[in-house]
């Protein structure tokens, strides 16, 4: 589902992101990205997001490849691709119903379509309850779920995430993963860029280290089963 | 609506399937989807009044002045053209002709195509008019005879009032013999048709100028409204938004701000005609014309205001081809 052939992108002379970086994540897959800050996970999930474009090396997403993308593409390719954030990025001036939605408004559903699967995404993270309130009136844990029911409300098949669990307890983390799990067990394709090695550990999946831009490590964890849950 | 969560993938095949909606169900949402970014826009405009009615008045005065100087150039020429299709040539007879010979040459003209009517102002008659109107009564007693000579009161045939048609029927009637001098007051009329000519030029250069400041104005309000909405457009881009959906909302409140500044023009106008009305017809009435300052009407407001309109879009338009491409959401995912 995701793809990265011999992928460089050097943002100017003296400072290369990603260097060469091969992997490949199937349809369903979860995976994690590790490394230090600055090690080119932003970077990657950039990549594929389509906001760069690679120095060098092919990114393929869903068959599709993104290199000679034209700009008026992006769009389409984006309605693919759910993105989680650390700092959720949602919008203060409208309802959590609103936030949700605003995937499936760039893409002219009817307002039938609109409220059933908003609701269904809400009901999903379990905030059903809350669709009318302002985010800002929600806890952190509540926000990123928010921002969560937003990525996925259009049924995406890939799914990203970078640093989701940043500035969550482990508990809330822990309910956070499970619904990331949980997509990937309907066949989303799930990259979660991380620091949380402990996190990483206990859900035993496989893992992409990114060290100064070199992908030093993409250990798979097919033998665990991508399906085992946690 | 608490939904059992294993009822999900069927949700799912549901919206897919309706996905897959014909065309005109595609119309339909993408026309409420219209409706909605317009009455959002719209409401925008509303929580912001005294912004949004000072950026109406700035329109409104720019829009204003030049449509009241084409309104008063439409109603020079509206005089100018009046007079011109009642053009009348008058003609001298020379002193010496007499009351025959001045029947003669009447029924002469007459008998020309191009003339409609001949009217003959006999001398003594001329005199006794010239006597009542003037006011001159008592002067006039001192002279020893009357010094006005009999004239012929020419009118051309619809087909004969043009500037060379005119121009040739005085020729031919200077060539008459008994005929001292013919006049046609075609000359003042003709120097005022050049004016309003250059007038004319000197408004649309104007129009053209506000025109442009309008769309500036709309531009600078469109790019403030850009900046306040950064996080809602990098987010709209970052779930797949099209650039015509991120630029549509601008759009709106542009022609919005349209609306609002020809309404506010069409309301200066009508205000300054009815202010100037009665000072104008006192003033025509004095010179005995039919001068009247004309307002818009409703085809002239419907076009100022749809004119506004588009000035309004089209300033939108340049803000937001200008500073929507500048915010792309490649900044927003930290390192």
């Amino acid at each position: 589902m995701i793809e990265f052939r011999q992928v460089t992108k050097r943002y100017d002379s003296d400072h290369t992101a990603l260097r060469q970086v091969n992997f490949h994540l199937d349809r369903g897959e979860l995976a994690f990205l590790t490394g230090h800050s600055g090690a080119g996970k932003s970077t990657l999930l950039k990549l594929i997001m389509v906001m760069e474009r690679p120095t060098a090396g092919e990114v393929v997403v869903g068959g599709q490849q993104l290199n000679s993308l034209p700009k008026r593409q992006i769009p389409y390719i984006r309605r693919h691709i759910g993105v989680v954030f650390q700092n959720h990025q949602l919008l203060f001036d409208r309802s959590v119903y609103d936030n949700v939605a605003m995937p499936l408004e760039v893409m002219g559903a009817s307002p039938n379509d609109i409220g059933r699967r908003v609701r269904a995404a809400l009901d999903k993270v379990g905030l059903l309850s809350k669709e009318k309130m302002n985010p800002m009136q929600l806890s952190g844990g509540e926000q990123q779920r928010v921002g969560i029911a937003r990525a996925v409300v259009n049924k995406p098949p890939v799914l990203l995430a970078d640093e989701p669990t940043g500035n969550l307890d482990p508990a809330l983390s822990a309910d956070i993963m499970k619904l990331f799990t949980e997509f990937s067990q309907v066949g989303v394709t799930v990259l979660i860029a991380t620091h949380d090695i402990a996190l990483i550990n206990e859900m035993g999946r496989r893992q992409l280290t990114l060290d100064h831009g070199r992908l030093v490590s993409s250990r798979s964890a097919a033998a665990a089963g991508g399906v085992r849950g946690y | 609506m608490a939904t059992d969560p294993r009822q999900k993938p069927d949700n799912r095949r549901g919206a897919a399937n309706r996905a897959k909606s014909p065309l005109n169900a595609q119309a339909r949402s993408y026309l409420d989807h219209h409706r909605k970014v317009a009455r959002d826009s719209a409401r925008r405009l509303w929580r912001t009044p005294v912004a949004s009615l000072m950026t109406w008045a700035v329109m409104g005065v720019a829009l204003a002045l030049p449509l009241a100087l084409l309104l008063l150039l439409n109603s020079l020429q509206g005089v100018s053209a009046g007079w011109e299709s009642s053009a009348r040539i008058t003609a001298y007879l020379a002193m010496d002709v007499s009351l025959e010979q001045a029947r003669a040459a009447a029924e002469e003209v007459d008998t020309d195509g191009r003339v409609l009517s001949v009217q003959l102002v006999e001398r003594d008659q001329a005199l006794a008019e010239f006597r009542a109107s003037s006011g001159l009564s008592d002067a006039l007693d001192f002279l020893d005879e009357n010094p006005l000579p009999h004239t012929l009161l020419i009118t051309p045939q619809d087909s004969a009032r043009s500037a060379e048609g005119v121009r040739a029927l005085v020729a031919f009637v200077e060539g008459m013999e008994g005929i001292d001098r013919v006049q046609v007051d075609l000359g003042w009329l003709q120097r005022l048709n050049a004016m309003t000519d250059i007038l004319a030029r000197a408004v649309w250069a104007l129009a053209l100028l506000l025109g442009g400041a309008v769309i500036l104005v709309i531009g600078n309000t469109v790019r403030l409204a850009i900046e306040n909405r950064r996080d809602e457009i990098l987010v709209a881009k970052l779930v797949g938004g099209t650039d015509a959906f991120v630029r549509r909302p601008f759009l709106y409140t542009g022609a919005w701000f349209g609306l609002g500044g020809g309404v506010v023009a069409w309301l200066l106008i009508q205000v300054s005609l009815w202010w100037l009305n009665g000072p104008i017809e006192r003033l025509a009435g004095l010179y005995r014309s039919e001068f009247a300052l004309q307002g818009p009407g409703f085809d002239g407001a419907m076009a100022l205001i749809i004119i506004a309109m588009l000035l309004g879009w089209l300033g939108a338009w340049l803000a937001v081809k200008r500073h929507l491409d500048d915010i792309e959401p490649g900044d927003i995912a930290g390192g």
